[in-house]
Formats: C-alpha cells, structure tokens, sequence
C-alpha cells in the first residue's frame, strides 16, 4: 500500500532530478583538490560510467511501476532480506542529509555570514526543509522547475561576464596527471553527483505514468551534468592554477567578476543559487529518508516522522564532522566506499533477480 | 491542513522567536559600526620580525544626511598603524586604535614596501588570500620605499590615496608602462614552479608641498622575493610578448632624419610558440600592432607610402628592442617573467618533467625569434602638416 | 500523541456547537405550520410573529358581489410600493370585481384563480406556510390574504432604493466601461446580462443567513464552466450556517479554501466587463444582495497582477505594464528586508561608492537598522490607515504634513536616514500597484524584514522558501494556485508576465479545469 497518494509527471521528474545534481555543483569542489585543470574530463566520465547504473534504476523502477523503494526490495529479495537492504537505503539517506545539510552550513560560515552561530543555520535550514517535505512530493515537484531555472539563469549569466578573465590555455596539457588520481577523481564524481540519483527510486513510484521515463530522467541527468560541466570549466578557464588551493572554487571565480562599478561583488548571486539547489536536494533527501522508514514501519502516512527526523538530522550535522577539512577527507576516502554497494551494486542486482525470477508478479486480490 | 495546522504553527513561530533571540542577533553589524578599510599597505618595523601595517579607514563625514564635504581640508580618511608579528595580529591590533573589527572587503589595494618585498613576501600573503573578507580582486603594489609614506599622499581629484592608487593602476592601458596584478594574479605565479610573479611600482615625488603618487614599473619577484625591477620601456617589451599591450606612445625619428614622427598604438596581437628542438628552447614570438600617426615634429609630409613603410619599420625595430630589452632584464635576474616556462609546459607536457627543475639553468639559453609587424592605419585630422617645409609636397 | 488528544477535544467542541445551532434552528421558528382558513387568526398570528411591528400595515377589505368576501392586504410600509397596491391590487378587487356579471365562473377563495384572473401584476406566486409568507412579507414583496383559502398571494410588488451605477471608487480605468455595480442585486445581474447575452448563462439562486435572509446568486455559463467546480462552489454555499450575510467578504471567508493563508483565493470585483471577462473563461461569479462586490471563484495567483485594462490596450505597452507590476510587487515586499540584510550582514556586497554613501547617511541615527526600518514602515501604515478614514476637507493637509514632517523632518533631525526614506517610499508606492495582493503584502513586508533583521541574506532567502511552497501547496477550489508558472504550462504563459496580442491568446485562457483530488478538501466545521 502506497503511502503518497500524489502524483507526478515526467516532466517535473526532470526537472527534479536536473536540480537534484544541479545542487552538487560545490561537491565538485573535492575532486578539483586531486584533478585540478582535468576536472572537465572526469565529469564527463564519470557521466558515462554512472549512465548504466542510473539506468538500472529507471528500468527498475519501470519494472516496478508505482512501488516505491521498500516495496522493490521486499519483492525482491524477500520480506527479511528486503528489510535489511532497505534498512542499508535509509542509513545512506540519513547520511548523506546530514552531510549536505552540514554543507550548507559550511557554505555560510566561510564565506557569506561568518559570525552566524552554526546550530542555528543548520536548524533553520532544516526546519524549511521539513516543511517543504510536509507538503508532500507533488508540491516538490511542481516547484523544481523554477529552482532550476534560476541555477540555469545564474550559470549561464556569470559566464559570459568572466569570459575576459578567462585563460583557455588553463586546460592544457591534457592528460597530464597519473591515471591513479583520475580514476580517484571518476569515483568521486560518478558517486556524489550521479550516484546519489539512486534516491529516485524511492521517488519515481510516484509517476503517474511510466511510459518516456527513460527518456526525460535521462535529459535530467545530461542537463545536470551540463550544468557541473560549464561550471567546472568556468572555474579551470578562470583560476587557473590557483584553484586548488581555494576552498571554493565557485565563489572565487564569481568574485572576480568586476565589469563598470555595477557588476561587481555578485558572489550573493552564486550563494543564493547554490542555497536554494541544495535545499532541493535536501528536500528530496528529507523526503525519500521519511517515506522509506514510514514505509518500513507500516504506517499510514509519514507526516509524523518529520519533525522527529528533523531532529536527529540537526543534531547530526552538527557534531559529525569537526571541521570542513574533515568533511572533505572523509567524503574524498571513505564515503565513496560505502556507498559503492548502494549506487552500484544492488540495483543491478535487483534488477537481474527481478529479470530471473519474472517479477513483478502481483497476486490476485493485492492491490498496488 | 488548514485546521490542523494552527496550533503546531503557532507552537512553531513562538520556538523560532525563542530561538532567534536568545541567540542574540548575530551576525550583524551595522554600517557605522564598520571600519571601511580601503587600502592597506605592509612595511618592516625597526624591531626585527615585525610588521607595520597602516589601514587607511574611510571616515564618514560628520554632517549626516546632506553628504557635503566639510571643506577643503577635511581628510575623509584616516591611516592607522599598528604592529605584529604577523599580518592577522597587526590586523587585530589595530582595535585598540579605532574600538571596531576592521573590514576589509572594500580595500581596493595591498602595498608592500621595498623592505618586506626584498625579504620575501611569501610569509605576509598568506593572510590577503585567506581571509574570507579579502577579495581576489584587489590589486597588489610594490612601494618604491615605505608604504606608510604612499598611503599619506593626499591625492588632488580622489578622496582616498587607496582609491587613487588603484585609478592610477588601472590606467595602465594609456601607455602599457605598467600592468594592472591582483591578488590571484600574483598568487598563480606564486603556485607556478617557474613563473615569476610581479607587481606594479608605487612612489611618492615630493613637488614642493604637494605629494603626488606615481605609479610606474614592475617589481620582479623570484619565489616571493624581490629580486629587481623592469623600467618602462622594459615593462612595455613584456606587455608585447603577453598580447596585453592596450595603447602607447611610440617615437620614431622621421625618415627624414631631421625630427620625430609619434605614433599612438592602437591595438596589439601577440603570438607565442615554444618550440623544443634537442634541447635548445626556441620562443618564436609573432606581435602584430596597428599605429595612428598622432603628432609630428618635422615638417616633412609623412602621409607617403613610403614614409608610412620607414615609420613601421622604425617601429618595429624599437618594439624588437624594447623586448630584447625586457629579456636581456629577465635574463639578468634570472627570472621567466614572461612565463615561457609555462607555455613550454602547456605544449610539451612529458618533456617538461625533465625540464622544470633545471629552470634556473636553462632560462637564460632561451633563444628568441622575434617577427614584428606594424601597420599604421590613420593619420588623425591632418594629412599633411601645417607648416611645410619647401619641396615638401 | 498530543496531536491525538487535541483531536478528541476539538471534535467533543464541535458537536456541542452543532448541538446548539440544530437547538437554535428548532426553536424560533414555528414556521412549517400551514396557514389557516380563517382571516382573523392569520392575521393575529402574523401580528404575533412580528411582534406588532409598527411598520407592518395590515389593511383589511371587503370585495366581491355582495361584499361578501373578506380579505387583506399585509405589507411593509417602508419598502412596499403603495400607489401599485392600490391600482393593481386593491382596485381589481374591489371595484373590477363589481363590474362582473353575478354568475361569472370566479371563485373568490381560490387564489389561483383570483391571481390569473383578477390581479394584473406578473410577479406573484402562492404560499401555504407561514414561513414562507412571513419571509417574503420582509422581503419588501405584499401578501394578499383572502378569509376563506388555506393559501396566500405574494405580490412583488415593491420598488427599492438604491444607489444609481456609478463608477466604481476601488477600481477605476484610465480606458474601459466606468459602470459599477450596486447594492440592488437585480441591477447586477442586469448588468452582466447585457455583456453575455447566451442563453448559457445561468443564474442560480440562494438564500444564505438565517436571519437577513440574503440572496445570493451563482452566475456561470454552463457550457464553460467545469460542473464539478460549479457543484463546489453550491456545496461550500450550502455548508454556510450564520445569522446575517452583510457583505459578500463573509461568504468569502467561509468558502475560501484556506482561512490560515494570508493569500486571498477568491478574487472579488466591482465591475461588470471584468466579471464577465472571468465568467466567459469558465469561473464562476458569486452575487451578493447588498453590496456591490462580486466574488469570482477560482482565483489565481497570477490574476492579481492583470488588470481589465491591459486586455483594452495594445500589447506591447500592456506587456511591459505587466512586467512594472511584477517587479514592484517584489520591490514592496523585499524591499526594506533587502536594504537591511545588505547594510548590517552583507556590507561586502555594496559597492564601496555607496555604502560609503549610506554610512555617511547613518551616521547620525541612533537606531539599528532594522528598527529604523521598522518604525519607517509602521509610521506609513499608520498614514495609510488614516488616509482612508480622513474627511476630505482635512485630506490635503495630512499629505503635506506626512510628508514634511515624517520625511524631512525626521532626516533632518537625525532619525532617520535619508536612504531609509527613500526604501520605504518606494516599497509602500509600489505596494498600491497590485491592489488585490495589499492584505498580503503588507503582512509579508514585516515577516522578510524581520528575517532580514535576524538572519541576514540566508532568513529573506528560507522565507521566500516558505512563502513559495506554502503558495504552491495552495489550490483555490482545485486549481492550483500558482498555475500556470508552478505546474508549467507554457502554452499559457502568454498572458503572464507578458500579453500576447488578443489574436494569439485563441481560447481565452486554458479552461480552468477543477482538479478532483482530495488533498484540497479540509475537515468541514
């Protein structure tokens, strides 16, 4: 039995999910400290290799239309089993809110309101969050499109005004540095950015129908990994070298916009995009997070365990790492590492089990 | 949802004022709490190891509201000093002279003076990257002496020295005899393994009472620390080789050898290769620049072609020497200003391994191969000159 | 749990109040009784039920042959027309009756009969109850009761006063009808008549409150307008349970979709052509006896910034009125919060031209920021407030005094800097742009410029948020209230922000079509 009874189109699940990786344009900032003036190349890589896997998400939840992820690993792999694996999704989910949580957090105190105290963002932040989840995925959906206009609008303004400052030979030589760091740099793109699309699958069982989804979730992905394209490219052409030893590499390429006296000091601009983006993708968190554990749990509806995850995700975020340094060491060398399973390995295994065993097989008398 | 939610909503607003105001309101300052740091310069104090940091700090007239200046001879700014032993210690210091944190997100520039430059700036930078107040964007100057000094020049058409500073920097296009260098500018060829990062020259010319700012030349630095200087012309011969010459003037004797012909530049192209053939390292340099013949002092008619073909060879001819100049400079302090380095890296990437570090060696068998081309494109309003001399038709 | 424990007390609440009303309902009315053959008790019941009024004239009379037959005429003095009593009523009956032949096939006592055959008035029906008869004896109609019959005449015959058309204060246009409508219903719907002239239109009618007994009528075009939204509107009307409609803004709190939204969603009007305009795209339109304003169902949020006038002038200057519109209803509410987040959290972001500018102009002022703007804002909505209320002769003074003292003055004294003055100005001139959105524009400038005051950049930004989801999750009887931007349409984003030409917009707009789910539906009570 389904618990959200509202329905999405195609259209706005690509939009959502565009935004969704739209909202990880400063996750790329960890991978440019180990592939400096190549990152360009990893995106795109780490595009192509994510594809198959993202893929097998939209097949599965094609396959399994209208369930959303519990239900899929109950009928797949049993109804302990399933428990666990689901059980192994909403861990990652409460994670990996929390470190984006955190990540706005982080974003404000280093460079747009240093003297805020931290808690404070982070319950705000969290509290809009949880009310956007309370209004339900329709509500979400309906409203992704503008988010991702205004990144769009955002990207597409300040490149034109850094095009002076812009030094194209940044990008040579190509290949330049050892294959161990670009496929380092390949993980961590095609696991923070695209691999964490893996929490559609508890947000497609809301399709009203499933008939192009691969098409449109496909073109959300590809105007997503546009979007880090342009601005990983922006960033390369700008810097230069300097850009690994920023922390931000987004926010000091926009600061050196200085055109007349009027365009000058735009870095709100980018603060403000990057905020209202990674609210989006906290929202889905949030959302996908409180679906599948009322779902788990049996319950009729997941209203009432927001506010309490809301709680924990705060307190979460607050204390789990002690400084942005740590955060970027741990998400460069362990978080890609857990997750490996998770975005990889379990929905093509789904997949090839739902194959085998024919399912979805639904029993006379069951309702969806 | 209308109904149910009342109470929670009012429970809601009631815990988010609790919250903000007990936690104070945090965060903000007003403006006339700020202290508006426009300039900062950086000087060695006598005691060794320490610094002497000037802040000048914008003050705000005391007729609010109306915004007239309080007459002539009203500072609206104020230089502070203070020392340390580092430039964030300076930086807090300065609180028991003016009672508030400083603000340094407007400062337009950062001078350093001779002193701290020729010992080595890299242990002072650190904190105008860092800071996340400090923008990328503002420009860095080397002092011809003591900052302090430059910051006290009271310009005539500006309010602040800082302000004027960075006006005059940015002049920098109407005679390429300096070059405009922020802080990332300053802080990637700091990164850069060969690369020598530079700053333009401030000083301060004592002309009878007044005190007046002049902004000329390029300090060269090696790894941080000043190493020489390039004079005009020398700075020029650099500007060629990067492409970023904008305008300038440029004197050819006329062909007629009895007075000079000036020609304005009006745009510049520059082309650079590297070419690495068994070891021997060869900068094909290709400039392209478009002339207007602005003044004359021969009476001679120089609206010929033939005239017109002596006066661009002349030109070119000074252009090959002003950077043959600039590299004979280079190649005494033996520094790559014109990051040529670089360049060689971009295109040889494998090669370059080997290459970068024996630089220092092999930057002064770098061999040029200048090709230049001028073409003078307008004569202004006269075409001939008013007064002639006799067979000058 | 605590939720569960509110829960149960509310509903214990609830069925005390319906206990009451339904107790209520009972008891005054002993109204379903018939009426009864003979004269004199009706008439000493009637005098009962009115309480001997003194404006309730009864006046008994003798007709027929013989004058045998007794009968009276029972009205209200004020609101009857009694040169038409006389004529159409009393001289009939009296002396036209005379002057048939003696055996003419009449019965007096049937007042069927009498009403085709004796009284030449068109609008008159029976009634058997008394309820019936004492509510339309206080509509202003005449009841004409003969000894004898168990049933009553109601004669509309009364004449009414009411304002003349008059263009309407609220809403006036440079170009388009100045005509508006009235108190008197009837001149209404009149009016919106004469612009649709199908035989679509229909006008249905109800009477709401229990004791003003106020008509209210639906006007719709059935072939456009979806019957679900029509079904709707008439079901909310019927759940109204309150003893006097006075004006159409109470109907409007009690069918609105969400009373804890400081958005409106239902729109209201004053003039005809704009009613029309909506009921032509598939709205439907709310009648009220007693006060000119029109409500119209459903409302988007987008219509609060078109006005009849863009659609009466030429595109491109319509357009760009369109787009001055939309900025200035984000400059009156963002505008003091983003003057504030910018001058105490984010200095770095002005350029250091004029934040040198605006420290020159604060510096003599004692108040932080944030209560300087907060005192700006109150003191122009104090202004405002009395504006509205002030006698003419008095208005031009306070102008000037309002301005000089408030403005001038308090810069020069050093309250208030000048830059603050000219932020909320502006705001509050740009306010008045979008008329329908005053209410909740007012409301919003305070919640951003205190998130603006607390929280910087990061609080206007989390309650733009707030506000954004909160208007997307509203749906104004079923449509979403941010059609056509929130779920995208882009086919009708031609009338948007901008006006396509009239011959571009081929249907008038997308049909509004009622979208039946659940969500929108709220526990009644």
């Amino acid at each position: 039995m389904n618990i959200e009874k509202g329905k999405i189109t195609g259209q706005q699940l690509l939009f959502l999910i565009a935004g969704f990786v739209q909202g990880s344009v400063l996750l790329i900032d960890f991978t440019v400290g180990i592939t400096e003036h190549q990152t360009w190349m990893v995106i795109l890589v780490g595009l192509a290799v994510s594809t198959p896997f993202f893929l097998s998400y939209v097949m599965l939840a094609k396959r399994f239309a209208g369930m959303n992820l519990v239900q899929i690993n109950d009928m797949v792999y049993g109804r302990f089993l399933g428990k666990v694996v689901s059980l192994y999704y909403i861990f990652f989910f409460l994670l990996t809110l929390s470190f984006n949580i955190r990540d706005v957090g982080e974003l404000y105190i280093t460079f747009l309101m240093p003297d805020t105290p931290f808690v404070l963002l982070l319950v705000v932040f969290t509290a809009t969050c949880a009310y956007a989840v309370s209004k339900g995925i329709e509500v979400l959906a309906r409203v992704s499109h503008l988010f991702v206009f205004i990144g769009i609008f955002v990207i597409i303004s300040t490149f034109p005004l850094l095009l002076d400052q812009m030094d194209f030979s940044n990008f040579l030589p190509f290949f330049e540095l050892p294959f161990g760091k670009i496929f380092q740099g390949v993980h961590i793109v095609s696991s923070v950015p695209f691999g964490e699309t893996v929490v559609f699958l508890a947000i497609m069982g809301s399709l009203n129908n499933t008939e192009h989804v691969i098409k449109r979730t496909y073109s959300g992905l590809l105007i997503g990994a546009a979007t880090l394209l342009i601005v990983a490219v922006r960033n390369i052409a700008v810097l230069g070298k300097t850009q690994t030893i920023w922390t931000s590499m987004s926010f000091q390429s926009i600061r050196l916009i200085d055109i007349g006296t009027i365009l000058t000091r735009l870095d709100f601009l980018v603060g403000i995009a990057q905020t209202v983006l990674i609210f989006l993708k906290c929202s889905l968190f949030f959302y996908a997070l409180a679906v599948s554990l009322s779902q788990l749990f049996g319950l009729k509806s997941y209203l009432p365990l927001i506010l309490p995850l809301a709680g924990i995700e705060v307190v979460i975020a607050a204390t789990v790492f002690q400084s942005p340094v740590d955060h970027a060491m741990i998400t460069q060398n362990a978080g890609i590492i857990y997750s490996i399973p998770l975005m990889f390995v379990i929905p093509l295994l789904s997949l090839l089990i739902a194959k085998i065993r024919g399912l979805p097989k639904f029993e006379r008398g069951k309702g969806t | 949802m209308g109904n149910k939610m009342n109470l929670p909503i009012m429970k809601l607003i009631l815990w988010f004022f609790m919250l903000f105001t007990l936690s104070g309101c945090f965060g903000g300052r007003e403006i006339n709490d700020l202290e508006i740091v426009i300039g900062i310069g950086v000087d060695k104090n006598e005691s060794a190891g320490n610094i002497l940091l000037t802040a000048q700090i914008v003050k705000e007239n005391e007729t609010g509201g109306t915004g007239k200046d309080g007459g002539g001879e009203d500072k609206a700014f104020w230089n502070v000093n203070s020392t340390g032993n580092s430039i964030f210690e300076a930086v807090r210091q300065i609180t028991h002279k003016t009672g508030n944190r400083l603000f340094i997100s407007h400062n337009q520039a950062v001078i350093f003076g001779k002193d701290i430059a020729s010992e080595g700036l890299e242990k002072y930078i650190d904190f105008f990257l860092r800071a996340h107040e400090m923008r990328p964007t503002a420009l860095i100057l080397i002092a011809e002496d003591r900052a302090s000094d430059v910051m006290d020049a009271k310009p005539e058409t500006e309010k602040f020295p800082a302000v004027n500073i960075e006006k005059l920097v940015e002049s920098y296009a109407f005679t390429s005899h300096l070059y405009k260098v922020n802080m990332k500018d300053f802080a990637s060829c700091m990164m850069s393994d060969t690369k020598a990062p530079m700053a333009p020259l401030v000083s301060v010319m004592q002309d009878k009472e007044n005190k007046d700012i002049y902004v000329s030349g390029l300090a060269v630095f090696k790894k941080g620390r000043m190493v020489g200087k390039l004079n005009e012309d020398e700075v020029r011969g650099l500007l060629w080789v990067l492409g970023k010459v904008k305008s300038g003037v440029i004197t050819v004797s006329s062909p007629n050898e009895q007075g000079s012909a000036v020609l304005e530049i009006l745009s510049a192209k520059s082309k650079v290769t590297p070419e690495l053939k068994d070891k021997r390292i060869v900068m094909h340099i290709k400039i392209k620049e478009e002339l207007s013949l602005s003044e004359q002092t021969t009476t001679e008619n120089l609206a010929t072609d033939s005239a017109f073909e002596r006066m661009q060879k002349a030109s070119a001819e000074i252009i090959r020497q002003e950077i043959l100049a600039a590299f004979d400079k280079s190649k005494e302090l033996n520094a790559d200003i014109f990051g040529f380095g670089e360049m060689l890296h971009k295109k040889y990437g494998n090669e370059w391994k080997a290459l970068k570090d024996n630089w220092d060696d092999l930057y002064p068998s770098v061999e040029l191969k200048i090709d230049v081309e001028s073409k003078i494109i307008k004569t202004d309003l006269l075409k001939k000159p008013a007064w002639q001399s006799e067979g000058g038709k | 749990m605590f939720r569960y424990i509110y829960r149960k007390i509310r509903c214990s609440l609830l069925k005390n109040i319906e206990k009451r009303m339904h107790q209520d309902a009972l008891a005054g009315k002993n109204n379903s009784e018939p009426i009864f053959p003979d004269l004199k008790r009706n008439l000493e019941a009637i005098k009962g039920i009115l309480h001997n009024s003194s404006d309730v004239t009864i006046h008994e009379f003798n007709f027929g042959h013989d004058r045998r037959f007794k009968g009276a005429v029972i009205f209200i003095n004020s609101m009857a027309d009694k040169g038409e009593i006389n004529k159409n009523i009393l001289e009939p009956l009296m002396y036209g009756a005379l002057l048939l032949k003696k055996d003419a096939d009449i019965d007096f006592t049937d007042i069927d009969c009498v009403r085709k055959n004796l009284i030449p008035i068109t609008d008159s029906r029976k009634v058997t109850l008394f309820n019936d008869l004492i509510e339309c004896l206080l509509a202003g109609s005449t009841i004409l009761l003969i000894d004898g019959s168990k049933e009553a005449l109601v004669i509309n015959s009364g004449k009414r006063e009411s304002r003349a058309i008059d263009e309407p204060v609220t809403e006036v246009v440079v170009r388009g009808p100045r005509e508006g409508f009235n108190e008197n219903v009837n001149v209404s719907i009149a009016l919106i008549r004469r612009k649709i002239k199908d035989p679509d239109l229909c006008v249905e009618k109800m009477i709401i409150g229990d004791k003003s007994k106020t008509d209210v009528y639906i006007v719709y075009i059935k072939s456009v307008a979806d019957p679900k939204l029509i079904e709707e509107v008439r079901r909310r009307l019927n759940r109204i349970k309150i003893d006097a409609i006075l004006e159409s803004g109470y109907i409007e709190q009690f069918i609105e979709d969400s009373s804890y939204s400081i958005f409106p969603t239902v729109s209201n009007s004053e003039k005809p052509d704009r009613v029309a305009a909506k009921i032509l795209e598939g709205r439907a339109a709310i009648l009220v006896d007693g006060t000119p304003f029109a409500l119209i169902v459903p409302m988007l949020f987008i219509e609060s910034f078109q006005s009849s006038e863009d659609y009466y002038s030429r595109p491109f200057h319509a357009s760009i009125m369109r787009i001055v519109r939309f900025l200035s209803y984000i400059i009156s509410i963002l505008g003091p919060a983003i003057y504030v987040a910018l001058t105490v959290f984010h200095q770095e972001m002005i350029p250091t031209q004029l934040l040198i500018s605006i420290a020159e102009g604060r510096e003599k002022v004692p108040f932080p920021a944030i209560l300087e703007a907060f005192l700006m804002m109150f003191t122009f909505d104090i202004l405002r407030e009395a504006g509205v209320r002030l006698p003419k002769s008095v208005g031009q003074t306070i102008g000037i005094v309002g301005a000089i003292v408030l403005g001038q003055a308090s810069v020069e004294a050093g309250l208030i800097s000048p830059i603050m003055v000219i932020v909320v100005s502006s705001t509050a001139i740009a306010s008045f742009t979008v008329p329908a959105q005053t209410d909740s524009g007012t409301i919003l400038r305070y919640i951003y410029l205190v998130l603006a005051g607390l929280a910087g950049g990061f609080g206007v930004i989390m309650g733009l948020l707030v506000t954004l989801f909160h208007m997307a999750s509203l749906r104004s009887f079923g449509v979403p209230y941010l059609w056509p931007v929130v779920p995208f349409d882009f086919s009708s984003l031609k009338d948007v922000f901008i006006r396509m030409p009239l011959w571009k917009l081929k249907k008038r707009t997308k049909v509004i079509v009622y979208d039946g789910s659940d969500s929108y539906k709220r526990n009644p009570g």
